[in-house]
C-alpha cells in the first residue's frame, strides 16, 4: 500500500506543535566548577561514541566479509595441530580439531549477528502491529492483547526460548524462530504506551479534523513520531538478544557443533577449558566485545533522542 | 488500596492461567508421543493406542486442555521419562538448591550494584563514576555461562582458591533437610560444611549476578542522580544534616523505589538463568534439571520447570508490588488508570511506561 505525501495542511499542522525543547543548560548549585565537569564530559563523550559507532561498523563488516578475512579454513580439521596455543600462525590458537579459531571467530560473526538481526527484525514487526491495534482499539481487544504480552514477560526469555528451541528441534533457527517468538511483547508494550500518548497528541486531533482517514493518520501521522522510542530499544537489545542466542547454542539447542557460531565454540570448548582456554576465551571475548559496542551505540541513541537525559547521561 | 490488590491478584491468575495454556499447547508440538513413551518401548501399535486413549490423547483438544489443566492444578505435573518420578518430586528436590544461588546471586548484586549506584551518581562525571560506568558496561556484556566458565580456568584451575564444581568437597557430607546445602549445614550445626558450600557458592553465584548487578547499578545511578537534584535534597542540606545522612537517608531511600521494582523481577529471571549456570558447575538445580530435559527430550520435566519459573517469577512481582505500596505511600492510588500492566518492561523505556 503507498500513503501519498504529507498535503500542505497536514504539513503546516505538525509543525511548532508537540516539539520538545531542550532544557536550558543549568549549572548545578552545589558545584561551583560544574561547568568544567560537564565541559570535560562533552570532550571525552563523543570521543567514545564515535569509537563505538566505528567499532559497530567494523563487526558489521566483519559479518559480511569474514569468512574472506579468515587467514585459515575455519572448518578444515587438522589434527596434527591440534589445541595449539596462541601464537604468530594461529593468533587466537587452535580448537581440539586442530581449526584456527581466530578463522572461526571472524566467520563467526555473521552466524551470530544475523541471528540477531532476524529476531530483531521480526520481535519489531510484530510488536510494532499488536502494540499499534491494542493502543487504537481502546476495546477490550487492548485488554486481550496486553494480558498475552504479561504471558510472555512473565518468563524470563532465555527459559521461553530453550522450551521452544527444543520443540522445534535443536538448530540455529530453531534458536531464531523461539527468540523471536519470546521477544515481541516487549516492544508490543512499548509501543502501545508510545502511540496511546501520540494518538491524543494535538497534531493528531488536527490532522483528524482536516479529514484524514483512519488509516493514513496512523501511518502518516501516528507512528511516524512514535517509533524513535523503539529504534532506541532495539539498539539497546542487540546485545540481550545476541546473549541468549548463544547461550541457547552453549546449552545446545542453538547452533550445533561443527558451526563457528561463537555460543557453540564455545560449548565445544567448555570441557577442555584447562587444556585450551584460548579456545573458550576468545569466542567469549568476541560476544562481549560485540555486547560493549551495541550497548553504548545503543546508549548514545537514547540520549540524542531523550534531551531530558542529556544532562545526567 | 483493597481494590488494586484484587485488581493485580485477578491479573496474576489471567497470566497463569495463560502459564498453563502455553504450557499445553508446547505439550501438544514437543516432539515424542506421550502415548508411546507410557507404552514402552516394543508395545505394539494396539497397546500404543490402547496407552493414548487411557492417556486421554484421542480426544478433541479442548478437551484435553481441560483434563491437563485440572491436572496442573492438582500439582500432577507428568512423570520424567528420564527420572521415572513425579516432574513435582524432581523439582522439590531440586528447587532448594536453585533458590539458594538465586539468594547468593541476589546477596552478591546487593552488596555490589547498590553501591555502586550510588558512588556513581555522588561523584558523576568523576573518575569514580567512569569507572563504575566501565563495569555496568563490561558485567553487562560478559555472557553469564562463559563468565563461569572463565572463573573456574582462574580460581579453581589455576590459582586453586575455590573448588571447581559441585556442591560439597569429596568426603564432606551433610544430611538433606531443606536441599539448600549451606543451609542444611547450618541447621546442623556443621560449620565446617557450612564454609565448604558457601565456597562452592562463590564462583556459580558470581557468575549468574554479573549482568543482574550492571542493571540495578544503573537504575540505582539514574533514580539517584534525579533524587540528589531535588528540592528535598537542598532542603536536608539547608538544616545542616550530616551529608551521608543527606545522601542515604534524603536520597537512597527514595531512588530505591525504582531500583526494588528491577529486584522484584530478577528474582524470576535470576532463576531462569540458572539454565546457564548451574550445568557448567555441575551443581543441582532447577536449571541443570531444565538442560538435562531439553537435551533428553523429556517433555513433561522441561514444560513442569517452565511453569515453575514462571511462578516464581509473578509470585515475586506480585511481592514487589505489595513492598511498594507499603514503602511509597504515593502509589496507594484513588486514579484508577485501565490496563495497568502487570509485569513492567525491565529496560529502561527512556521514561515511557
Amino acid at each position: 500500500m503507498t500513503v501519498p505525501p504529507l498535503s500542505a495542511a497536514e504539513r503546516l499542522v505538525g509543525t511548532g506543535l508537540g516539539g520538545t525543547v531542550p532544557a536550558p543548560d543549568q549549572a548545578d548549585p552545589r558545584r561551583p566548577n560544574g561547568s568544567h565537569a560537564r565541559s570535560r564530559r562533552r570532550t571525552r563523550g563523543p570521543a567514545a561514541e564515535q569509537l563505538a559507532v566505528a567499532a559497530a561498523i567494523v563487526i558489521v563488516l566483519v559479518a559480511v566479509v569474514g569468512p574472506w578475512l579468515a587467514p585459515h579454513d575455519p572448518y578444515t580439521v587438522d589434527l596434527t595441530q591440534q589445541l595449539r596455543s596462541p601464537s604468530t600462525g594461529h593468533w587466537f590458537g587452535t580448537d581440539v580439531n586442530g581449526r584456527d579459531i581466530l578463522s572461526r571467530v571472524l566467520a563467526g560473526a555473521r552466524a551470530t549477528l544475523s541471528a540477531t538481526a532476524i529476531v530483531l527484525a521480526v520481535a519489531t514487526i510484530v510488536g510494532t502491529l499488536i502494540g499499534t491495534v491494542a493502543a487504537l482499539s481502546r476495546t477490550i481487544i487492548d485488554e486481550i492483547l496486553m494480558r498475552i504480552c504479561d504471558i510472555g514477560l512473565a518468563l524470563p526469555s532465555i527459559v521461553l526460548a530453550l522450551g521452544l528451541a527444543a520443540a522445534l528441534g535443536p538448530s540455529l533457527r530453531s534458536a531464531v524462530i523461539a527468540m523471536a517468538a519470546t521477544w515481541w511483547p516487549g516492544y508490543a508494550r512499548l509501543v502501545r504506551a508510545v502511540v496511546r500518548e501520540t494518538r491524543d497528541a494535538e497534531f493528531v486531533d488536527s490532522a483528524r479534523m482536516l479529514g484524514v482517514g483512519r488509516m493514513r493518520l496512523v501511518l502518516r501521522h501516528v507512528l511516524p513520531n512514535s517509533l524513535s522510542i523503539l529504534y532506541v530499544q532495539v539498539s539497546l537489545d542487540v546485545a540481550a538478544v545476541m546473549l541468549t542466542i548463544s547461550g541457547l547454542s552453549f546449552i545446545g539447542v542453538g547452533a550445533q557443533v561443527p558451526s563457528a557460531e561463537w555460543g557453540a565454540m564455545i560449548s565445544a570448548a567448555a570441557g577442555n577449558v584447562g587444556n585450551g582456554w584460548w579456545a573458550v576465551l576468545f569466542p567469549g571475548l568476541a560476544i562481549a566485545f560485540t555486547a560493549i559496542t551495541f550497548n553504548l551505540v545503543g546508549d548514545w541513541l537514547r540520549v540524542r533522542t531523550d534531551p531530558t537525559l542529556r544532562e545526567r547521561a | 488500596m483493597v481494590r488494586f490488590i484484587t485488581r493485580r491478584l485477578g491479573q496474576l491468575v489471567i497470566v497463569f492461567a495463560g502459564l498453563v495454556v502455553v504450557a499445553f499447547l508446547m505439550s501438544v508440538i514437543l516432539p515424542g508421543d506421550p502415548g508411546r513413551a507410557a507404552a514402552g518401548r516394543n508395545a505394539t501399535v494396539a497397546q500404543v493406542a490402547e496407552a493414548r486413549h487411557r492417556l486421554g490423547l484421542d480426544r478433541p483438544l479442548l478437551m484435553q486442555f481441560g483434563h491437563y489443566a485440572a491436572r496442573i492444578l492438582h500439582g500432577d505435573l507428568g512423570t520424567s521419562v528420564f527420572t521415572h518420578q513425579s516432574v513435582l518430586s524432581d523439582i522439590r528436590q531440586v528447587l532448594p538448591s536453585s533458590v539458594e544461588l538465586v539468594v547468593a546471586g541476589m546477596i552478591i548484586n546487593l552488596v555490589i550494584a547498590v553501591p555502586l549506584g550510588v558512588l556513581a551518581a555522588y561523584r558523576r562525571g568523576r573518575p569514580a563514576d567512569v569507572v563504575a560506568r566501565l563495569f555496568v558496561l563490561v558485567g553487562a556484556a560478559m555472557p553469564a555461562f562463559w563468565l563461569g566458565l572463565m572463573l573456574q580456568l582462574i580460581f579453581a584451575d589455576q590459582l586453586k582458591i575455590l573448588p571447581l564444581s559441585g556442591q560439597l568437597s569429596f568426603g564432606v557430607d551433610v544430611r538433606r533437610i531443606t536441599g539448600a546445602t549451606t543451609l542444611d549445614a547450618l541447621l546442623e550445626g556443621n560449620f565446617p560444611a557450612f564454609g565448604d558450600a558457601l565456597k562452592h557458592l562463590i564462583l556459580p553465584a558470581i557468575a549468574l549476578s554479573a549482568s543482574f548487578i550492571a542493571v540495578v547499578a544503573r537504575t540505582v545511578r539514574s533514580s539517584m542522580i534525579t533524587a540528589l537534584d531535588s528540592d528535598y535534597i537542598v532542603l536536608a542540606r539547608a538544616t545542616g544534616a550530616k551529608e551521608w545522612r543527606v545522601v542515604v537517608r534524603h536520597g537512597l531511600r527514595n531512588a530505591l523505589v525504582p531500583a526494588s521494582t528491577i529486584l522484584g523481577m530478577q528474582l524470576g529471571w535470576m532463576l531462569g538463568a540458572t539454565v546457564l549456570v548451574e550445568s557448567t558447575f555441575n551443581r543441582t538445580g532447577l536449571g541443570a534439571y531444565m538442560v538435562t530435559g531439553v537435551l533428553q527430550n523429556d517433555l513433561y520435566a522441561v514444560i513442569g520447570s517452565i511453569l515453575t519459573i514462571g511462578v516464581v517469577f509473578l509470585l515475586a512481582n506480585f511481592a514487589v508490588d505489595l513492598i511498594q505500596l507499603w514503602l511509597n505511600p504515593r502509589l496507594r492510588p484513588r486514579r484508577r488508570t485501565s490496563a495497568v500492566p502487570l509485569v513492567t518492561s525491565p529496560a529502561p523505556a527512556g521514561g515511557v511506561s
